[in-house]
């Protein structure tokens, strides 16, 4: 199924549902050109796929069946499949959400990303703001962010935070089982015999650094006992 | 008839996936249904021979797609059991000797005629995968209990996710329990913690499963053999039946054995 709906700044998003069957693209692609006809010429839309994977083929077909038919312009394409994220940026295609424009002012940030779902291996979400992600990052998956990262869940895979060099950011886990976490242009590694291993912590950088913590920070915890991730710039 | 069609998968190679579908479609046409094994895997054959039917291949699918022959002029009578049949593929072609639409049509074919289309796929992401998996409904991940081979199912089941594949399930495959209680190797329950799917079954390592894949006569007819067994709790499970999982089968502390010798015994 293909739904529209309205976001900020009169922009669109366009979400194609991961579970429709591929070979029902081109019929719904003309239902919405059916129902988008006095709206979607020149309007901006973000056309999102959750976890889809395109081929150049399909790619090709979205502009020739929806895209350039209905006149529309796209302002992002969403998927959470790194492969096709890279094909994407391979022919120039925008793949990164666009912040809107009143908060972007604000902090040079894309407001926050909440994600209801987990991240599998080989799917990545790169988001010019805060990401929470309300599941898992397995083994495979990254998380690519300008601002902080909240995994409620499981963090098995890389979280980078803070990815324009931004040292202020930081990354709070529910249970934190990954081997390295970046924060700006630092990389922090724990081995899976420190006493953070599968807690609940925060990591972040301090004095060119990269600390961890257990989270909530408790008060008689000091920082400094408390300072077990190594770094390496 | 209209069969349901399940495409058995793995990330990584080697885990189980010719075993488990030459065992599954035995013990399924076992219980009285017509099944035919379908070999997806182009250019690496070996579903023929694990079931022990290798010197009976006159057409493979390709030539029937290639018009050949008709389809069902590709079907191989199971010389042990009447309602089994399989479809081999070629040893000489590359993947791209089949596409996805027309492996979806063959699996529409087939679906008239069987209770159970089961297709065994090449390892991997890459287009044989997709190309074996277009026309099925339903999947079978197979993966061993190692970290490399978690991982890549988890890639693997995104992928089915996203191809609309319902329901994914899990098979754990090759378990070692003394190997699971000293550390070395992940548990049933860690597998299953990561992965998020459900499970159908898990199968021992069991060299039973080699010595029978190497004589061509699938493991699930034998009456004695842990793996046996496993496989066929898991055709009765795919059949509907609630086959409750052993205690100690979900243990990561070891026992698995002893469970099921004791299951079969019957105390
Ligand atoms: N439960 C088991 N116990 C012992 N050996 C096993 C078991 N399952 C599979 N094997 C052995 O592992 C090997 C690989 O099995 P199989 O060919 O079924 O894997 P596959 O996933 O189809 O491989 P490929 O990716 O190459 O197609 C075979 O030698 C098989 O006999
Ligand atoms: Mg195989």
């Amino acid at each position: 199924m293909i739904k529209l709906k309205g976001m900020y700044d009169s922009m669109l998003r366009c979400i194609i549902s991961e579970d429709m069957d591929a070979t029902d693209f081109s019929k719904e692609f003309d239902e919405v050109r059916g129902q988008g006809k006095r709206f979607l010429p020149g309007a901006k839309v973000v056309l999102d796929f959750g976890a889809r994977p395109l081929s150049e083929g399909l790619i090709l077909n979205i502009m020739t069946d929806l895209v350039w038919p209905a006149g529309m312009y796209v302002a992002a394409w969403i998927t959470y499949d790194a492969a096709t994220q890279d094909l994407l940026k391979r022919i120039g295609l925008p793949t990164s959400e666009p912040s809107p424009s009143a908060r972007a002012n604000e902090s040079a940030k894309g407001g926050s990303l909440l994600l209801q779902r987990s991240l599998r291996s080989g799917q990545r979400v790169e988001h010019a703001g805060d990401v929470i992600v309300a599941g898992h990052i397995n083994d495979g998956a990254e998380v690519l962010a300008a601002g902080h990262v909240t995994v409620l869940g499981r963090l098995n895979g890389l979280v980078h935070a803070g990815y324009n060099g931004d040292e202020t950011a930081s990354v709070v886990v529910r249970s934190m089982e990954a081997r390295q976490v970046r924060i700006g242009t630092k990389i922090g590694s724990l081995d899976r015999d420190e006493r953070w291993w599968g807690k609940m912590v925060i990591v972040r950088v301090n004095e060119g650094s990269v600390f961890i913590d257990y989270w909530p920070v408790i008060k008689s915890d000091s920082r400094d006992e408390s300072a077990g991730a190594r770094s390496a710039d | 008839m209209t069969a349901r069609v399940i495409v058995v998968t793995s990330g990584k190679g080697g885990v189980g996936k010719t075993t488990a579908t030459a065992n599954l479609a035995t013990a399924l046409a076992n219980m009285g249904k017509k099944v035919v094994a379908v070999d997806g895997d182009v250019g690496l054959r070996n579903l023929d021979v694990i079931m022990g039917l290798e010197n009976r291949i006159v057409y493979t699918l390709i030539d029937a797609l290639e018009g050949t022959c008709r389809l069902n002029q590709t079907f191989i009578r199971d010389k042990r059991i009447e309602n089994l049949f399989m479809i081999p593929t070629a040893q000489s072609r590359t993947k791209d000797a089949v596409t996805a639409e027309q492996m979806i049509d063959v699996c529409d074919e087939l679906r008239k005629e069987f209770d159970y289309v089961l297709i065994d796929s090449p390892a991997g992401i890459e287009a044989g995968f997709r190309n074996s998996a277009a026309g099925a409904d339903e999947a079978l991940v197979v993966t061993t209990p190692e970290v490399s081979a978690v991982r890549d199912a988890d890639r693997i089941i995104g992928l089915l996710e996203s191809m609309d594949k319902s329901p994914i399930r899990l098979i754990v495959n090759r378990i070692r329990p003394r190997m699971v209680k000293k550390g070395d190797m992940l548990g049933v329950s860690d597998v299953l913690d990561i992965l998020a799917i459900e499970l159908i079954g898990m199968v021992p390592d069991d060299e039973a499963v080699v010595t029978s894949s190497n004589k061509g006569e699938p493991l699930a007819l034998s009456q004695s053999a842990p793996a046996g067994i496993a496989f066929r709790n898991i055709a009765s499970r795919i059949a509907g039946a609630d086959v409750p999982f052993m205690d100690l089968e979900m243990s990561d502390s070891g026992g698995l054995f002893g469970k099921i010798r004791r299951a079969i015994l019957g105390h």
